[in-house]
C-alpha cells in the first residue's frame, strides 16, 4: 500500500504539472510572446486553481478569524507577536547572512537574537532596535538569489500563496531551521509548534488585511496584481540587503577617516 | 596630430552622454528641496481634508480636486497602459483616460474612511531614475507605520507626483501588470480592458 502510494504520487504530481502548463503564444506573434515571457508564469492554469482555492479558504476561514483577531488585539500586541516570530527566525537568518557573505547583517542578526532573547524576554520585545540594531530580513530564497539563482517561474501554492521555484525552498527550510526543530519531539513542543505556526498565519494575515482587501476591491485582475506585488516585494528585499552591504569603519581608525567612510545607510541602521 | 585628433574625438565621445543627459535631467527633475517641500505641502492639504470637518461627499470632491492638481494622472495612465497605448485607437485612448480618471477618483474615495486620523512625516529625498523620491512615514490609527515614497517629477512646468512606492512596490508598475494581464487574457484586445474598467466602475458606484 505504502509503495503504491509512493509510486503513484510522483506520477500524479507530474500529470498535474503538465495539465497546469499554459500554451505559449507562437513566436511569430512577437508582442504576445514577449508579454508571455515577461509574465514568467507558465504554470498559470495550475496557479489559478490554487489561487481560487486559497481565495475561498481566505474568505470563509482566514479572513473572519483575522478580523476577530484584530478586534481582540491592539496594534502593539500584533507587533509583539511578529517580533516574537521574527526572533525565532533569527538563528536561521544568521546562517543565511553568513552564507551569502553579508557580515554586517550577520552581526546585526546575532546581536538582535542575543539581546531580544534575553532582555526582550524571548523576543516579545525588541530592545535591540532601540540600541540601533534594527530588524534585517533574509531567507533561503534571497540567499540563493545572491548566488545568482534566478527566480524561476511564478508559483502560487495552496495554503502558502505567492512564491516561485526558487523561493519555494523557503518552506522546507523554514520548517527545519527553527530552534524548536532539533530537540526530541514531545507533546509540549508539538503544542507550541502548532500554536505558534497558527498564530503566525493569523497575525500575518491581520497585518496584511488592508493591502489584501484593497487589492481585491480595486484590481481588475487580483491574481496578476498579487503576482506583481510579490515579485516587486522580493526584488525590494534583495535590493535592501545589497544596499546595506557596506563596510564598517574599524573603531581604531582616525575620526576623520571614519566620518568619510560612514555610509549614508548608517543613519538608518 | 593624429594623437591630438584622437584625444579630441575621445573627449567628444566622453562628453556626449553628459551633454545628452544633463539638460534633459535638469529640465525634468525638480530639485530635492523643492520636491520635498511639494510633498510636505500636498500631504498637509491631504491630511487636512481627510481629518477635517465636512461630509464624506464633500471630502471626496475636495480630494478629487487635490489629486488632479498634485498627481500627473495622464502620465500615470499612459504608463499603466504601457505598450498597448500605441496599439489603441485615438477613441480608445480617450475612453481609457476618461475611465482611468474616474476609477482613480473612486479608488481614492473608498480609502477616506480607512485613512481617518492619518499623520505623516517627511524624511530624506533621493534622486531616482524617474524623478526625486521623497520618503515619508505614514501613520494611521491602529496600524503600524508604513514607509511610502513619492516620486516627484516636473510635468507641465510644475512638480507632480508620478508614482507612489509603498514598501518597495510601485503603484504604477503594479497597475501596469494588472491591466496588461486583462488585455493578454483576451488576446491582446484593448476593448477587453475598457470593458473590465467599466464593470469595475459600475461595481464601485453600486457599493
Amino acid at each position: 500500500m505504502g509503495i503504491a502510494i509512493r509510486s503513484i504520487l510522483p506520477v500524479l504530481a507530474a500529470a498535474g504539472l503538465l495539465a497546469g502548463c499554459a500554451t505559449p503564444p507562437p513566436r511569430s506573434n512577437q508582442a504576445a510572446y514577449q508579454a508571455y515571457q515577461q509574465q514568467n508564469d507558465p504554470l498559470k492554469p495550475m496557479n489559478k486553481v490554487f489561487y481560487r482555492f486559497n481565495n475561498t479558504l481566505d474568505t470563509y476561514v482566514l479572513k473572519p478569524v483575522a478580523l476577530g483577531y484584530i478586534d481582540v488585539t491592539t496594534p502593539g500586541v500584533r507587533r509583539h507577536v511578529s517580533d516574537f516570530m521574527s526572533n525565532m527566525q533569527a538563528p536561521a537568518q544568521l546562517l543565511y547572512f553568513m552564507a551569502s557573505g553579508k557580515p554586517r547583517d550577520a552581526g546585526t542578526t546575532l546581536v538582535r537574537f542575543l539581546v531580544n532573547s534575553t532582555v526582550g524576554i524571548g523576543g516579545i520585545f525588541d530592545p535591540a532596535a532601540t540600541l540601533g540594531y534594527r530588524h534585517v530580513y533574509t531567507d533561503l530564497g534571497l540567499t540563493l538569489a545572491g548566488y545568482g539563482v534566478p527566480a524561476g517561474p511564478y508559483l502560487y501554492l495552496p495554503l502558502f500563496g505567492p512564491s516561485g521555484v526558487r523561493d519555494a525552498t523557503n518552506i522546507p527550510a523554514d520548517f527545519v531551521m527553527t530552534p524548536t526543530f532539533p530537540p526530541p519531539p514531545s507533546t509540549g513542543l508539538s503544542i507550541f509548534n502548532y500554536s505558534s505556526a497558527g498564530l503566525n498565519v493569523v497575525n500575518t494575515r491581520a497585518q496584511l488585511h488592508g493591502t489584501i482587501s484593497n487589492v481585491k476591491a480595486t484590481a481588475l485582475d487580483p491574481y496578476a496584481t498579487f503576482r506583481s506585488l510579490y515579485r516587486q516585494h522580493r526584488a525590494a528585499q534583495l535590493k535592501t540587503i545589497n544596499r546595506r552591504d557596506v563596510v564598517t569603519p574599524p573603531a581604531w581608525y582616525p575620526a576623520s577617516v571614519r566620518a568619510r567612510m560612514k555610509h549614508q545607510e548608517y543613519g538608518q541602521q | 596630430m593624429a594623437a591630438y585628433f584622437r584625444r579630441v574625438l575621445l573627449g567628444a565621445f566622453a562628453l556626449l552622454p553628459a551633454l545628452a543627459v544633463t539638460p534633459a535631467a535638469r529640465a525634468a527633475a525638480p530639485s530635492a528641496p523643492s520636491a520635498q517641500h511639494f510633498i510636505k505641502q500636498s500631504g498637509d492639504k491631504l491630511v487636512s481634508i481627510i481629518n477635517g470637518p465636512g461630509s464624506t461627499g464633500q471630502k471626496a470632491a475636495d480630494l478629487r480636486n487635490l489629486v488632479n492638481n498634485i498627481v500627473a494622472v495622464d502620465q500615470i495612465g499612459k504608463f499603466v497602459l504601457g505598450r498597448y497605448w500605441r496599439v489603441a485607437t485615438p477613441s480608445q485612448r480617450s475612453e481609457y483616460m476618461n475611465l482611468y480618471h474616474q476609477l482613480l477618483a473612486y479608488n481614492i474615495t473608498t480609502q477616506i474612511r480607512a485613512y481617518k486620523g492619518v499623520t505623516f512625516t517627511v524624511g530624506r529625498t533621493q534622486t531616482g531614475p524617474q524623478g526625486e523620491m521623497v520618503s515619508t512615514v505614514v501613520t494611521r490609527q491602529g496600524q503600524s507605520p508604513a514607509h511610502v515614497q513619492w516620486v516627484v517629477d516636473e510635468v507641465g512646468g510644475a512638480p507632480k507626483i508620478v508614482d507612489v512606492v509603498v514598501e518597495g512596490t510601485s503603484l504604477r508598475v503594479t497597475e501596469r501588470s494588472d491591466y496588461a494581464s486583462v488585455i493578454n487574457d483576451h488576446g491582446g484586445q484593448v476593448t477587453a480592458l475598457l470593458e473590465a474598467m467599466k464593470q469595475q466602475l459600475h461595481k464601485m458606484q453600486a457599493g
